[in-house]
């Protein structure tokens, strides 16, 4: 039973690190209608934007964090003017080959500017974690799982109770339809990429005092992300959030009692399994072919 | 004197190559080459950056000294992007220029394992720092390993722990790749030799986010030491810090990456009191004293097997080109197999009919943070 508990316990820390950048893989792709696959690489910058504010120049934590959020903001509007903007009247195809190709620069322009030794980026707290009973809850997974939870309510309150949550709704649901009714398109999709960008951004700097901050760290985050996005459904907020965590609970689960080597093995069977019998995901309508 | 059309085309066109010409004549012979691949990019960057310096470090001390047969040496590099497809392909850059006359190899043995076959095709010799045994034992006599290989450190890591330590449960752990694998195997085989068997083998992939599984697995193997394989300081520095949360203070002794540079600084007092067997430790020898020495002045940086065995390798392939005095394979080849004892930084070249030119073990020690010499053993196997 102990050891049922602390494997929940990390499955859930890790999936909610895994459904953090699914919700930008969804935001995305509801706005736009096609994958980001930089979203790993947004997770990455931030925390070397981390490592460079409040490890290399010093400045306070709190300060570092915020501009390296602002920093993502600036990226996702760099994002969205530099590489969807251009491709934005093409098939999804290109905007889709385009991400992978801004996700191979950012990860090689990170690489060329900062070098590639793996950094240390400690956490808000001082104590790694604390002891509760048989179960070590580790500080890190408790916020990351604690964010994860604030941004359920902080989602389901912008978009179905703010006005521009309404027009962000409308503009993913049928974009000229949104135009007619006087919302502007563009604007907001530069918001929903400022957005997937912070949060991408957010879910780096939240799990990089556990993996350490590394040029990989992205894409081997992102890839599970996908995997969650697959299986909650794209374009479906709360299926991002649920798969995710499923995700992190079937690896984890699948690791201790089946294989450990096959461990990321579970999380792509489990995908295969989605996009064969149900592509549409948990709750999503049926688009993950465009994935 | 009257000037033909033809005489003025053939004049043309000397003028017109004659640039090419010379400059493809003097470049031939301007320098000897050896050709490098290793990591710029990928996962294993960090480990080609070591890797570089290691090389650039011997390189400069060999012209310094006069370079190989009257000529200065001359190191081409290609990314391997740290995967396989990405070595074969910058093996075969390298091996499409016919005036490098050897090459260096990785420290990885997988991607070792990738391109052996075309190295033997070529037909040169390459220095390699993989450490799985089986790279020198499957009969391609061009490759020559600047570290020791498993077989040793398996049984090095048996003897210090049961021996030393008095340790008899043992957990095993190692990567799922050619390194880790090979590792895990040599590390069962070392303790059969002293009557024990392994009370827990486990594998992990590499890259691995979370080892809580694994760890769990330790804990209720009732192990009371861990011999462990990492391919990766970066998975290395995770499982440490989860083995201490989740409460298991067992000896731990490793395989060389657990003293590497990147593994002390991440997973710092998480690996306090660990022991590791090192190819490179520092106050071992003065030839190893020597070299510390150098790569801290040039690089302001400590030293550590990653860019030791580089270094190690293009000395003795320029000690073997001039001892021949020719740069032909074959005779390189011999010239290398009749080094012995040299005094590297990695320790004493004996190179066997194998290619292995080390054979033995340093058991280093993590004193908070400092890497410590503890004694050298020298396998028996």
């Amino acid at each position: 039973m102990d050891q049922i508990l602390q494997l929940l316990f990390t499955g859930i820390g890790i999936g909610s690190v895994y459904a953090l950048v699914a919700l930008g893989f969804v935001l995305i792709f509801r706005a736009t209608n096609v994958v980001n696959f930089a979203q790993g690489e947004f997770s990455m910058v931030a925390a070397y934007l981390m490592v460079v504010f409040s490890f290399d120049l010093g400045w306070p934590y709190w300060l570092s964090f915020l501009i390296a959020l602002a920093g993502m903001a600036l990226l996702g509007v760099i994002f969205n003017l530099g590489v969807y903007y251009p491709l934005r009247h093409r098939t999804y195809l290109p905007v889709i080959i385009a991400t992978i190709g801004a996700s191979i620069l950012l990860a090689n322009s990170v690489l060329a500017i900062y070098g590639p030794a793996p950094q240390v980026l400690e956490g808000w707290f001082s104590t790694p974690g604390i002891q509760l009973g048989p179960v070590y809850l580790d500080s890190q997974y408790l916020l990351i799982i604690a964010v994860t939870l604030a941004l359920v309510v902080f989602n389901f309150w912008f978009f179905e109770h703010t006005m521009i949550g309404k027009k962000l709704q409308a503009t993913s649901q049928d974009k000229e339809m949104a135009s007619l009714l006087g919302i502007s398109v563009s604007t907001m999709i530069m918001i929903t990429f400022i957005y997937s960008a912070v949060l991408g951004g957010l879910a780096g700097i939240l799990v990089a005092p556990i993996l350490f901050v590394s040029i990989q760290m992205g894409s081997t985050i992102a890839l599970k992300a996908f995997a969650a996005t697959i299986i909650g459904g794209f374009g479906d907020v709360t299926g991002a959030i649920i798969g995710g965590l499923a995700l992190g609970i079937i690896e984890t689960f699948g690791a201790a009692y089946i294989s450990v080597p096959y461990k990321d093995a579970f999380a792509f069977m489990v995908l295969i399994l989605f996009l064969v019998f149900r592509p549409q995901g948990i709750f999503g309508e049926r688009v993950a072919e465009k994935a | 004197m009257k000037l033909t059309r033809r005489d003025f085309s053939i004049g043309l066109a000397a003028g017109l190559a004659a640039p090419a010409l010379i400059r493809s004549a003097s470049a031939q012979g301007a320098t000897i080459k050896i050709g490098m691949v290793l990591p710029v990019t990928g996962s294993a960057a960090e480990q080609g950056k070591f890797a570089l310096n290691g090389a650039k470090l011997a390189l400069e001390a060999v012209n310094k000294a006069g370079g190989v047969l009257g000529k200065q040496l001359e190191l081409v590099t290609e990314d391997d992007q740290t995967t396989n497809p990405g070595v074969v392909l910058a093996f075969s850059k390298l091996a499409a220029q016919p005036d490098i006359v050897a090459f260096l190899g990785s420290i990885r043995s997988t991607q070792v394992h990738a391109m052996a076959p075309d190295v033997l095709k070529l037909g040169k010799p390459m220095a390699i720092g993989g450490t799985d045994p089986n790279l020198t034992h499957m009969g391609n006599k061009w490759l020559f390993r600047f570290r020791p290989n498993d077989s040793y450190s398996g049984s090095v890591i048996a003897e210090y722990g049961v021996n030393t330590l008095g340790k008899k449960k043992w957990a095993i752990l190692h990567s799922t790749d050619a390194f880790g694998t090979a590792g895990g195997k040599a590390l069962t085989e070392g303790l059969a030799k002293l009557g024990i068997k392994p009370v827990l083998d486990q594998g992990y992939a590499n890259q691995s986010q979370d080892f809580t599984p694994v760890v769990l697995a330790i804990k209720q193997s009732g192990a009371d030491v861990l011999g462990s394989y990492f391919t990766f300081e970066n998975d290395l520095g995770i499982f440490a810090r989860q083995l201490r949360q989740l409460g298991v203070n067992i000896p731990w002794v490793g395989s060389p990456s657990i003293v590497g540079v990147s593994s002390t600084r991440l997973a710092g007092a998480t690996l306090y009191g660990t022991y590791g067997v090192a190819d490179y430790a520092e106050d071992s020898s003065e030839a190893s004293k020597a070299y510390g020495k150098a790569y801290r002045d040039a690089y302001k940086l400590a030293p550590d097997n990653q860019s030791a065995w580089t270094y190690d390798a293009i000395n003795v392939l320029a000690k073997a080109m001039n001892t021949a005095k020719s740069t032909e394979p074959e005779k390189i080849r011999a010239a290398i197999l009749a080094i012995k004892k040299y005094q590297g930084a990695e320790g004493e070249y004996n190179f066997d009919e194998n290619g292995d030119g080390l054979h033995g073990y340093n058991i280093v020690k993590n004193e908070k943070g400092n890497i410590v010499f503890e004694k050298h053993i020298e396998a028996t196997k």
